[in-house]
Protein backbone atom coordinates (compact mmCIF):
# COMPACT_ATOMS: atom_id res chain seq x y z
CA UNK A 1 0.00 0.00 0.00
CA UNK A 2 3.14 2.53 0.88
CA UNK A 3 4.66 2.05 -2.30
CA UNK A 4 1.08 2.08 -4.41
CA UNK A 5 0.92 5.79 -2.50
CA UNK A 6 4.27 6.95 -2.91
CA UNK A 7 3.28 5.67 -7.14
CA UNK A 8 0.43 7.49 -7.14
CA UNK A 9 1.73 10.65 -5.90
CA UNK A 10 4.52 10.66 -8.00
CA UNK A 11 2.40 10.10 -11.19
CA UNK A 12 -0.02 12.39 -9.58
CA UNK A 13 2.60 15.29 -10.45
CA UNK A 14 3.43 13.75 -13.67
CA UNK A 15 -0.22 13.73 -14.44
CA UNK A 16 -1.23 16.72 -13.24
CA UNK A 17 1.62 18.52 -14.44
CA UNK A 18 1.24 17.22 -17.91
CA UNK A 19 -2.58 16.90 -18.06
CA UNK A 20 -2.62 20.67 -17.81
CA UNK A 21 -0.89 20.77 -21.50
CA UNK A 22 -2.46 17.92 -23.02
CA UNK A 23 -5.76 19.53 -22.27
CA UNK A 24 -5.13 23.40 -22.98
CA UNK A 25 -3.71 22.02 -26.55
CA UNK A 26 -6.89 19.85 -26.87
CA UNK A 27 -4.76 16.25 -26.71
CA UNK A 28 -7.18 14.58 -24.57
CA UNK A 29 -8.27 12.18 -27.43
CA UNK A 30 -4.89 11.82 -28.67
CA UNK A 31 -3.62 10.84 -25.13
CA UNK A 32 -6.57 8.06 -24.53
CA UNK A 33 -5.66 6.94 -28.16
CA UNK A 34 -1.73 6.58 -27.44
CA UNK A 35 -2.63 4.86 -23.99
CA UNK A 36 -4.78 2.27 -25.70
CA UNK A 37 -2.49 1.55 -28.53
CA UNK A 38 0.05 0.32 -26.19
CA UNK A 39 -2.25 -2.51 -25.61
CA UNK A 40 -0.63 -5.12 -28.71
CA UNK A 41 2.68 -3.84 -26.75
CA UNK A 42 1.88 -5.01 -23.56
CA UNK A 43 0.13 -8.27 -24.13
CA UNK A 44 3.81 -9.94 -26.71
CA UNK A 45 5.70 -8.36 -23.93
CA UNK A 46 5.73 -11.17 -21.54
CA UNK A 47 5.88 -14.10 -24.31
CA UNK A 48 8.59 -12.56 -26.43
CA UNK A 49 10.70 -11.82 -23.19
CA UNK A 50 10.71 -7.83 -23.41
CA UNK A 51 10.27 -5.46 -20.55
CA UNK A 52 6.92 -4.17 -20.72
CA UNK A 53 7.44 -0.58 -20.76
CA UNK A 54 9.85 -1.13 -24.17
CA UNK A 55 7.02 -2.85 -25.66
CA UNK A 56 4.97 -0.21 -24.62
CA UNK A 57 7.06 2.13 -25.62
CA UNK A 58 7.40 0.80 -29.45
CA UNK A 59 3.68 -0.01 -29.77
CA UNK A 60 3.07 3.92 -28.92
CA UNK A 61 5.84 5.15 -31.51
CA UNK A 62 4.29 2.75 -34.03
CA UNK A 63 1.29 4.37 -33.44
CA UNK A 64 2.26 8.08 -33.84
CA UNK A 65 4.04 6.91 -36.59
CA UNK A 66 0.69 5.38 -38.25
CA UNK A 67 -1.32 8.57 -37.45
CA UNK A 68 1.29 10.59 -39.32
CA UNK A 69 1.55 8.75 -42.42
CA UNK A 70 -2.30 8.20 -42.52
CA UNK A 71 -2.64 11.87 -42.09
CA UNK A 72 -0.15 12.86 -44.08
CA UNK A 73 -2.03 13.93 -47.65
CA UNK A 74 -5.07 15.55 -45.68
CA UNK A 75 -7.50 13.08 -47.06
CA UNK A 76 -8.13 11.63 -43.35
CA UNK A 77 -9.06 14.08 -40.27
CA UNK A 78 -6.76 13.17 -37.31
CA UNK A 79 -9.85 12.72 -35.27
CA UNK A 80 -10.94 9.61 -37.31
CA UNK A 81 -7.24 8.48 -38.26
CA UNK A 82 -7.14 8.52 -34.30
CA UNK A 83 -10.30 6.54 -33.88
CA UNK A 84 -9.05 4.32 -36.36
CA UNK A 85 -5.59 2.97 -34.89
CA UNK A 86 -7.43 3.39 -31.34
CA UNK A 87 -9.88 0.34 -32.68
CA UNK A 88 -6.91 -1.71 -34.30
CA UNK A 89 -4.99 -1.27 -31.66
CA UNK A 90 -7.42 -2.90 -29.03
CA UNK A 91 -8.84 -5.50 -31.65
CA UNK A 92 -5.43 -6.66 -32.18
CA UNK A 93 -4.37 -7.01 -28.60
CA UNK A 94 -7.76 -8.96 -28.34
CA UNK A 95 -7.16 -11.13 -30.64
CA UNK A 96 -3.29 -11.30 -29.67
CA UNK A 97 -4.07 -12.11 -25.92
CA UNK A 98 -7.30 -14.45 -26.28
CA UNK A 99 -6.69 -16.43 -29.72
CA UNK A 100 -2.14 -16.11 -30.29
CA UNK A 101 -0.89 -16.20 -26.54
CA UNK A 102 -4.05 -17.25 -24.76
CA UNK A 103 -2.71 -14.26 -21.78
CA UNK A 104 -6.26 -15.09 -19.68
CA UNK A 105 -7.47 -12.71 -16.49
CA UNK A 106 -3.42 -11.00 -17.47
CA UNK A 107 -5.60 -9.01 -19.73
CA UNK A 108 -7.46 -7.06 -17.05
CA UNK A 109 -4.20 -6.16 -15.41
CA UNK A 110 -2.98 -4.64 -18.66
CA UNK A 111 -6.20 -2.74 -19.44
CA UNK A 112 -6.94 -1.62 -15.94
CA UNK A 113 -3.74 -1.66 -14.39
CA UNK A 114 -2.72 -3.11 -11.04
CA UNK A 115 -1.39 -0.24 -8.62
CA UNK A 116 -1.46 -2.44 -5.86
CA UNK A 117 0.88 -4.67 -6.91
CA UNK A 118 3.69 -2.40 -8.24
CA UNK A 119 7.57 -3.05 -8.18
CA UNK A 120 9.98 -0.56 -7.49
CA UNK A 121 11.54 -0.16 -11.14
CA UNK A 122 7.42 0.91 -11.44
CA UNK A 123 7.77 3.83 -8.34
CA UNK A 124 11.61 4.96 -9.72
CA UNK A 125 9.71 5.06 -13.20
CA UNK A 126 6.90 6.90 -11.94
CA UNK A 127 9.38 9.21 -9.87
CA UNK A 128 11.85 9.84 -12.88
CA UNK A 129 8.57 10.84 -14.98
CA UNK A 130 7.00 13.27 -12.18
CA UNK A 131 11.05 14.88 -11.95
CA UNK A 132 10.98 15.45 -15.64
CA UNK A 133 7.37 16.93 -16.04
CA UNK A 134 7.89 19.13 -13.42
CA UNK A 135 11.38 20.44 -15.35
CA UNK A 136 9.71 20.31 -18.85
CA UNK A 137 6.96 22.49 -17.27
CA UNK A 138 9.52 25.27 -15.69
CA UNK A 139 11.70 25.28 -18.77
CA UNK A 140 8.69 25.26 -21.91
CA UNK A 141 5.60 26.89 -19.65
CA UNK A 142 5.76 29.63 -21.97
CA UNK A 143 6.76 28.01 -25.02
CA UNK A 144 3.64 25.67 -24.78
CA UNK A 145 1.63 28.59 -23.79
CA UNK A 146 2.69 30.55 -26.77
CA UNK A 147 2.29 28.20 -29.27
CA UNK A 148 -1.36 26.80 -27.64
CA UNK A 149 -2.73 30.16 -27.16
CA UNK A 150 -1.45 31.41 -30.92
CA UNK A 151 -0.15 28.78 -33.31
CA UNK A 152 0.52 31.25 -36.11
CA UNK A 153 2.30 34.02 -34.21
CA UNK A 154 4.57 32.08 -31.46
CA UNK A 155 7.42 31.94 -33.81
CA UNK A 156 7.36 35.62 -34.08
CA UNK A 157 7.82 36.31 -30.35
CA UNK A 158 10.76 34.34 -30.65
CA UNK A 159 9.58 31.02 -29.33
CA UNK A 160 10.66 27.75 -30.60
CA UNK A 161 7.17 26.05 -31.25
CA UNK A 162 8.36 22.82 -33.16
CA UNK A 163 10.84 21.62 -30.22
CA UNK A 164 8.45 22.80 -27.74
CA UNK A 165 5.99 20.54 -29.45
CA UNK A 166 8.40 17.73 -30.41
CA UNK A 167 9.06 17.89 -26.51
CA UNK A 168 5.94 18.00 -25.19
CA UNK A 169 4.98 14.77 -27.25
CA UNK A 170 7.88 12.55 -26.06
CA UNK A 171 7.50 13.66 -22.29
CA UNK A 172 3.76 12.41 -23.16
CA UNK A 173 4.62 9.51 -24.40
CA UNK A 174 7.06 8.95 -21.43
CA UNK A 175 4.32 9.59 -18.99
CA UNK A 176 2.15 7.24 -20.72
CA UNK A 177 4.32 4.55 -20.41
CA UNK A 178 4.94 5.12 -16.48
CA UNK A 179 1.21 5.13 -15.85
CA UNK A 180 0.52 2.00 -17.39
CA UNK A 181 1.42 -0.33 -14.66
CA UNK A 182 -0.55 1.79 -12.45
CA UNK A 183 -3.79 2.33 -14.35
CA UNK A 184 -3.72 0.59 -17.59
CA UNK A 185 -3.94 1.14 -21.39
CA UNK A 186 -7.67 1.83 -21.10
CA UNK A 187 -7.36 4.12 -17.65
CA UNK A 188 -3.96 6.63 -19.03
CA UNK A 189 -6.66 9.28 -19.11
CA UNK A 190 -7.94 9.23 -15.36
CA UNK A 191 -4.50 10.68 -14.50
CA UNK A 192 -3.51 12.72 -17.43
CA UNK A 193 -6.94 14.42 -18.84
CA UNK A 194 -9.19 14.15 -16.19
CA UNK A 195 -7.89 15.96 -12.92
CA UNK A 196 -6.68 18.87 -15.22
CA UNK A 197 -10.22 19.02 -16.95
CA UNK A 198 -11.48 19.36 -13.51
CA UNK A 199 -9.43 21.87 -12.65
CA UNK A 200 -9.84 23.87 -16.04
CA UNK A 201 -13.47 24.43 -14.54
CA UNK A 202 -12.12 25.85 -11.49
CA UNK A 203 -9.20 28.11 -12.33
CA UNK A 204 -8.41 30.97 -14.83
CA UNK A 205 -5.06 31.25 -14.81
CA UNK A 206 -2.13 29.21 -15.63
CA UNK A 207 -0.11 28.49 -12.50
CA UNK A 208 -3.24 27.97 -9.95
CA UNK A 209 -4.86 25.85 -12.89
CA UNK A 210 -1.13 23.76 -13.06
CA UNK A 211 -1.32 23.78 -9.07
CA UNK A 212 -5.06 22.49 -8.67
CA UNK A 213 -4.68 20.00 -11.52
CA UNK A 214 -1.67 18.30 -9.20
CA UNK A 215 -3.31 18.40 -6.14
CA UNK A 216 -6.22 16.98 -7.76
CA UNK A 217 -4.36 14.33 -9.12
CA UNK A 218 -2.97 13.52 -6.22
CA UNK A 219 -6.19 13.60 -3.82
CA UNK A 220 -8.35 11.40 -6.72
CA UNK A 221 -5.67 9.38 -6.66
CA UNK A 222 -5.47 8.29 -2.57
CA UNK A 223 -9.08 8.27 -2.60
CA UNK A 224 -9.03 5.89 -5.22
CA UNK A 225 -6.75 3.87 -3.62
CA UNK A 226 -8.52 3.67 -0.53
CA UNK A 227 -11.69 3.05 -1.79
CA UNK A 228 -9.90 0.28 -3.79
CA UNK A 229 -8.35 -1.04 -0.81
CA UNK A 230 -11.37 -1.16 1.97
CA UNK A 231 -13.83 -1.92 -0.73
CA UNK A 232 -11.70 -4.89 -2.91
CA UNK A 233 -12.18 -2.67 -6.07
CA UNK A 234 -9.64 -2.80 -8.96
CA UNK A 235 -7.25 0.75 -8.43
CA UNK A 236 -7.50 2.15 -11.62
CA UNK A 237 -10.98 2.21 -12.38
CA UNK A 238 -11.99 2.87 -8.52
CA UNK A 239 -9.37 6.41 -9.59
CA UNK A 240 -11.40 6.82 -12.25
CA UNK A 241 -15.00 6.92 -10.77
CA UNK A 242 -13.28 9.41 -7.80
CA UNK A 243 -11.89 11.98 -10.33
CA UNK A 244 -15.15 11.26 -12.75
CA UNK A 245 -17.27 11.93 -9.44
CA UNK A 246 -15.00 15.31 -8.86
CA UNK A 247 -15.63 16.55 -12.37
CA UNK A 248 -19.33 16.44 -11.83
CA UNK A 249 -18.98 18.44 -8.76
CA UNK A 250 -16.44 21.25 -10.26
CA UNK A 251 -18.88 21.46 -13.14
CA UNK A 252 -22.05 21.78 -10.93
CA UNK A 253 -19.91 24.50 -8.93
CA UNK A 254 -18.21 26.51 -12.01
CA UNK A 255 -22.11 26.98 -13.30
CA UNK A 256 -23.10 28.69 -9.98
CA UNK A 257 -24.30 32.21 -10.26
CA UNK A 258 -21.71 33.60 -8.14
CA UNK A 259 -18.74 32.31 -9.96
CA UNK A 260 -20.23 33.88 -13.51
CA UNK A 261 -17.79 37.14 -14.55
CA UNK A 262 -14.46 36.07 -12.67
CA UNK A 263 -11.71 37.67 -13.54
CA UNK A 264 -8.09 36.45 -13.88
CA UNK A 265 -4.52 37.50 -12.43
CA UNK A 266 -1.72 37.59 -14.55
CA UNK B 1 6.68 53.66 -25.63
CA UNK B 2 5.84 57.59 -26.08
CA UNK B 3 4.16 58.81 -29.37
CA UNK B 4 7.64 60.50 -30.41
CA UNK B 5 9.40 59.85 -33.00
CA UNK B 6 11.43 56.41 -32.21
CA UNK B 7 15.73 56.86 -32.13
CA UNK B 8 16.03 53.69 -34.24
CA UNK B 9 15.02 54.53 -38.22
CA UNK B 10 13.81 51.24 -39.94
CA UNK B 11 13.61 50.36 -43.39
CA UNK B 12 12.00 47.52 -45.67
CA UNK B 13 13.27 46.29 -48.68
CA UNK B 14 12.34 43.15 -50.48
CA UNK B 15 13.52 42.78 -53.88
CA UNK B 16 12.56 39.76 -56.51
CA UNK B 17 11.19 37.67 -53.66
CA UNK B 18 10.23 34.41 -54.26
CA UNK B 19 8.57 31.37 -51.83
CA UNK B 20 7.34 28.28 -51.61
CA UNK B 21 6.05 25.83 -49.40
CA UNK B 22 7.25 22.49 -50.98
CA UNK B 23 10.69 24.39 -52.71
CA UNK B 24 9.15 23.36 -56.16
CA UNK B 25 5.61 25.28 -56.72
CA UNK B 26 6.00 29.31 -56.03
CA UNK B 27 3.31 30.49 -53.64
CA UNK B 28 4.93 34.25 -54.28
CA UNK B 29 6.88 35.10 -57.08
CA UNK B 30 8.84 38.19 -58.11
CA UNK B 31 8.01 40.68 -55.86
CA UNK B 32 10.11 43.92 -54.81
CA UNK B 33 9.25 46.60 -52.99
CA UNK B 34 10.49 48.81 -50.39
CA UNK B 35 9.40 51.29 -47.07
CA UNK B 36 10.90 53.47 -44.99
CA UNK B 37 10.11 54.86 -41.12
CA UNK B 38 7.00 55.95 -41.05
CA UNK B 39 5.22 54.32 -44.10
CA UNK B 40 1.90 52.04 -44.04
CA UNK B 41 1.64 49.55 -46.65
CA UNK B 42 -1.39 48.44 -48.11
CA UNK B 43 -0.82 44.61 -48.91
CA UNK B 44 -3.98 43.50 -51.31
CA UNK B 45 -4.99 40.28 -52.28
CA UNK B 46 -7.20 37.54 -52.69
CA UNK B 47 -7.32 34.55 -50.63
CA UNK B 48 -4.65 32.39 -51.55
CA UNK B 49 -2.61 35.62 -52.94
CA UNK B 50 0.54 35.65 -50.91
CA UNK B 51 -0.52 37.83 -48.62
CA UNK B 52 0.60 34.99 -45.36
CA UNK B 53 3.68 33.98 -47.66
CA UNK B 54 5.20 37.44 -47.91
CA UNK B 55 4.57 37.65 -43.83
CA UNK B 56 5.78 34.57 -43.25
CA UNK B 57 8.94 35.32 -45.56
CA UNK B 58 9.89 38.48 -44.13
CA UNK B 59 9.24 37.04 -40.51
CA UNK B 60 12.11 34.77 -41.58
CA UNK B 61 10.23 31.46 -41.75
CA UNK B 62 10.17 30.65 -44.84
CA UNK B 63 13.54 30.91 -46.88
CA UNK B 64 12.78 32.46 -50.00
CA UNK B 65 13.11 30.55 -52.81
CA UNK B 66 15.10 33.59 -54.63
CA UNK B 67 15.86 36.83 -54.57
CA UNK B 68 16.42 39.11 -50.92
CA UNK B 69 14.55 40.12 -47.62
CA UNK B 70 16.30 43.41 -45.97
CA UNK B 71 14.84 44.76 -42.84
CA UNK B 72 16.95 47.44 -40.62
CA UNK B 73 15.01 46.80 -37.24
CA UNK B 74 12.49 44.22 -35.39
CA UNK B 75 9.73 42.75 -36.66
CA UNK B 76 6.65 41.84 -35.24
CA UNK B 77 3.50 39.78 -36.40
CA UNK B 78 0.10 41.18 -35.42
CA UNK B 79 -2.45 37.91 -36.24
CA UNK B 80 -5.93 37.92 -36.54
CA UNK B 81 -7.69 37.80 -33.40
CA UNK B 82 -9.33 34.60 -34.83
CA UNK B 83 -6.47 33.02 -34.79
CA UNK B 84 -5.82 32.71 -30.89
CA UNK B 85 -7.54 30.63 -28.57
CA UNK B 86 -9.91 32.57 -26.97
CA UNK B 87 -10.40 29.37 -23.83
CA UNK B 88 -6.99 29.92 -22.96
CA UNK B 89 -6.37 31.18 -19.16
CA UNK B 90 -3.96 34.22 -20.07
CA UNK B 91 -5.36 37.97 -19.24
CA UNK B 92 -4.70 41.08 -21.43
CA UNK B 93 -1.84 41.71 -19.65
CA UNK B 94 -0.44 38.07 -20.04
CA UNK B 95 -0.87 37.85 -23.78
CA UNK B 96 1.10 42.00 -23.99
CA UNK B 97 3.95 40.01 -21.91
CA UNK B 98 4.10 37.97 -24.26
CA UNK B 99 6.26 40.29 -25.90
CA UNK B 100 8.91 40.45 -23.85
CA UNK B 101 9.64 36.21 -24.18
CA UNK B 102 12.31 36.71 -26.57
CA UNK B 103 14.43 38.05 -24.28
CA UNK B 104 13.38 36.89 -20.95
CA UNK B 105 15.44 33.54 -20.03
CA UNK B 106 12.88 30.69 -18.74
CA UNK B 107 14.52 30.80 -15.03
CA UNK B 108 14.00 34.52 -14.86
CA UNK B 109 10.90 36.54 -14.09
CA UNK B 110 9.13 39.22 -16.07
CA UNK B 111 11.58 42.45 -15.07
CA UNK B 112 9.35 45.46 -13.69
CA UNK B 113 10.31 47.10 -16.50
CA UNK B 114 8.83 44.49 -19.08
CA UNK B 115 5.52 44.66 -16.54
CA UNK B 116 5.71 48.54 -17.09
CA UNK B 117 6.04 48.10 -20.35
CA UNK B 118 3.37 46.18 -21.34
CA UNK B 119 0.82 47.98 -18.72
CA UNK B 120 2.24 51.03 -20.73
CA UNK B 121 1.36 49.33 -24.00
CA UNK B 122 -2.22 48.57 -23.30
CA UNK B 123 -3.18 51.94 -22.17
CA UNK B 124 -1.85 53.24 -25.33
CA UNK B 125 -4.25 50.99 -26.69
CA UNK B 126 -6.82 51.58 -24.43
CA UNK B 127 -7.31 48.45 -22.98
CA UNK B 128 -5.42 49.05 -19.60
CA UNK B 129 -8.83 49.10 -17.39
CA UNK B 130 -9.21 45.79 -18.69
CA UNK B 131 -5.74 44.42 -18.16
CA UNK B 132 -6.72 41.33 -15.51
CA UNK B 133 -9.73 40.41 -17.71
CA UNK B 134 -9.15 37.31 -19.25
CA UNK B 135 -8.37 37.51 -23.00
CA UNK B 136 -11.35 35.61 -24.63
CA UNK B 137 -13.80 37.68 -22.70
CA UNK B 138 -12.50 40.33 -24.52
CA UNK B 139 -14.67 41.88 -27.47
CA UNK B 140 -12.78 41.68 -30.77
CA UNK B 141 -11.93 45.16 -31.10
CA UNK B 142 -10.86 44.70 -27.82
CA UNK B 143 -8.47 41.95 -28.29
CA UNK B 144 -7.15 42.97 -31.43
CA UNK B 145 -5.51 46.02 -29.51
CA UNK B 146 -4.12 43.59 -26.90
CA UNK B 147 -2.51 41.79 -30.05
CA UNK B 148 -1.07 45.26 -31.07
CA UNK B 149 0.07 45.70 -27.50
CA UNK B 150 1.99 42.42 -27.81
CA UNK B 151 4.07 43.65 -30.52
CA UNK B 152 4.86 47.12 -29.04
CA UNK B 153 5.68 45.54 -25.84
CA UNK B 154 8.70 43.56 -28.68
CA UNK B 155 9.33 47.38 -29.46
CA UNK B 156 9.80 46.05 -33.27
CA UNK B 157 9.97 49.17 -35.93
CA UNK B 158 8.11 46.93 -38.26
CA UNK B 159 5.01 45.31 -37.54
CA UNK B 160 3.06 43.06 -39.73
CA UNK B 161 -0.64 43.54 -39.47
CA UNK B 162 -2.83 40.53 -40.67
CA UNK B 163 -6.40 41.68 -41.89
CA UNK B 164 -6.37 43.98 -38.16
CA UNK B 165 -9.71 45.15 -38.90
CA UNK B 166 -11.55 41.52 -39.99
CA UNK B 167 -14.19 41.10 -37.16
CA UNK B 168 -14.06 44.40 -35.28
CA UNK B 169 -17.21 46.99 -34.69
CA UNK B 170 -17.18 50.50 -36.10
CA UNK B 171 -15.71 52.16 -32.77
CA UNK B 172 -12.81 49.15 -32.32
CA UNK B 173 -12.27 49.64 -36.16
CA UNK B 174 -11.56 53.60 -35.85
CA UNK B 175 -9.69 53.11 -32.44
CA UNK B 176 -7.33 50.77 -34.29
CA UNK B 177 -7.33 53.05 -36.92
CA UNK B 178 -5.70 55.85 -34.64
CA UNK B 179 -3.64 53.82 -33.17
CA UNK B 180 -1.71 52.50 -36.18
CA UNK B 181 -1.79 56.31 -37.47
CA UNK B 182 -0.02 56.82 -34.24
CA UNK B 183 2.94 54.01 -34.72
CA UNK B 184 3.06 56.08 -38.38
CA UNK B 185 3.57 58.99 -36.90
CA UNK B 186 6.66 57.18 -34.55
CA UNK B 187 8.34 55.80 -37.59
CA UNK B 188 7.40 52.74 -37.24
CA UNK B 189 6.51 50.57 -40.60
CA UNK B 190 3.26 49.04 -40.88
CA UNK B 191 2.55 46.62 -43.55
CA UNK B 192 -1.57 45.69 -43.27
CA UNK B 193 -3.20 42.89 -45.01
CA UNK B 194 -6.41 43.56 -45.91
CA UNK B 195 -9.38 42.79 -48.47
CA UNK B 196 -10.87 46.24 -48.40
CA UNK B 197 -10.23 48.28 -51.23
CA UNK B 198 -11.46 51.59 -49.42
CA UNK B 199 -8.96 50.36 -46.16
CA UNK B 200 -6.02 50.25 -48.46
CA UNK B 201 -6.51 53.82 -49.85
CA UNK B 202 -5.84 55.38 -46.59
CA UNK B 203 -2.32 54.41 -46.22
CA UNK B 204 0.72 55.77 -48.03
CA UNK B 205 1.55 52.65 -50.54
CA UNK B 206 -0.50 49.47 -51.90
CA UNK B 207 1.27 46.19 -52.45
CA UNK B 208 -0.87 44.14 -54.46
CA UNK B 209 -0.48 40.64 -54.72
CA UNK B 210 -2.15 37.39 -57.14
CA UNK B 211 0.71 35.10 -56.40
CA UNK B 212 2.99 37.15 -57.86
CA UNK B 213 3.15 41.17 -57.49
CA UNK B 214 0.58 43.09 -59.76
CA UNK B 215 1.39 46.77 -58.30
CA UNK B 216 3.17 48.85 -55.92
CA UNK B 217 3.14 52.25 -55.71
CA UNK B 218 0.69 55.03 -53.80
CA UNK B 219 -2.63 54.60 -53.55
CA UNK B 220 -3.62 57.05 -56.46
CA UNK B 221 -1.69 55.16 -59.08
CA UNK B 222 -2.60 51.69 -57.74
CA UNK B 223 -5.94 51.36 -56.78
CA UNK B 224 -7.38 51.68 -60.15
CA UNK B 225 -9.79 49.44 -61.96
CA UNK B 226 -7.56 47.79 -64.53
CA UNK B 227 -5.14 46.75 -61.40
CA UNK B 228 -7.78 45.61 -59.13
CA UNK B 229 -9.25 43.31 -62.02
CA UNK B 230 -5.71 41.93 -62.41
CA UNK B 231 -5.54 41.49 -58.41
CA UNK B 232 -9.33 39.69 -57.86
CA UNK B 233 -9.98 38.53 -61.21
CA UNK B 234 -13.55 36.85 -61.46
CA UNK B 235 -13.63 37.35 -57.42
CA UNK B 236 -14.26 40.72 -57.65
CA UNK B 237 -17.20 43.19 -58.30
CA UNK B 238 -16.68 46.64 -59.72
CA UNK B 239 -19.18 49.28 -59.15
CA UNK B 240 -18.88 52.85 -60.15
CA UNK B 241 -19.30 55.18 -57.57
CA UNK B 242 -18.99 58.82 -58.78
CA UNK B 243 -15.43 59.21 -59.03
CA UNK B 244 -14.54 55.98 -57.14
CA UNK B 245 -13.93 52.54 -57.74
CA UNK B 246 -15.66 50.09 -55.25
CA UNK B 247 -14.35 46.33 -54.53
CA UNK B 248 -16.22 43.84 -52.93
CA UNK B 249 -14.76 40.67 -52.31
CA UNK B 250 -16.08 37.67 -51.41
CA UNK B 251 -14.27 36.70 -48.53
CA UNK B 252 -14.83 32.92 -47.30
CA UNK B 253 -13.82 32.29 -43.67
Amino acid sequence: MQRALLAALALSIAGGLLGTWIVLRRLAFFTHAAGSATFPGLVVAGPWGVAPQLAALAAGLGFAGLLSRITRSGATSTDAATGLLLAGALALGSVLASDVYRSGVGVDRLLFGTLLGLSDADVLLAAGVAAVAAAATAVLARTWLATGFDPGGARALGVATARGDWLLLALLAATVVAVLPAVGALLVSTLLVVPAATARLLTSSLPALLATSVALAGAESVAGLLLAYHLDLPPGPAIAIVGGAAFALAALVSAAPWRRGRRVTA
Amino acid sequence: MSAATRDTLVRLEVRGLSASYDGTTPALHDVSFSADSGQAVAVLGPNGGGKTTLFRALLGELAPAAGSVRIEGATAYVPQTERSRLDFPVSALDVALMGAYARTPWYRRFTAADRDLAQVALERVGIAEHARKRFGALSGGQRQRVLIARALVQDAGVLLLDEPFAGVDQTSEEAIMGILDDLRAEGRVLLIATHDVEQARRWDRVLCLRGAQVAYGPPSETLTNAVLEATYGAEIVMLDCGHRAVAVQHHHH
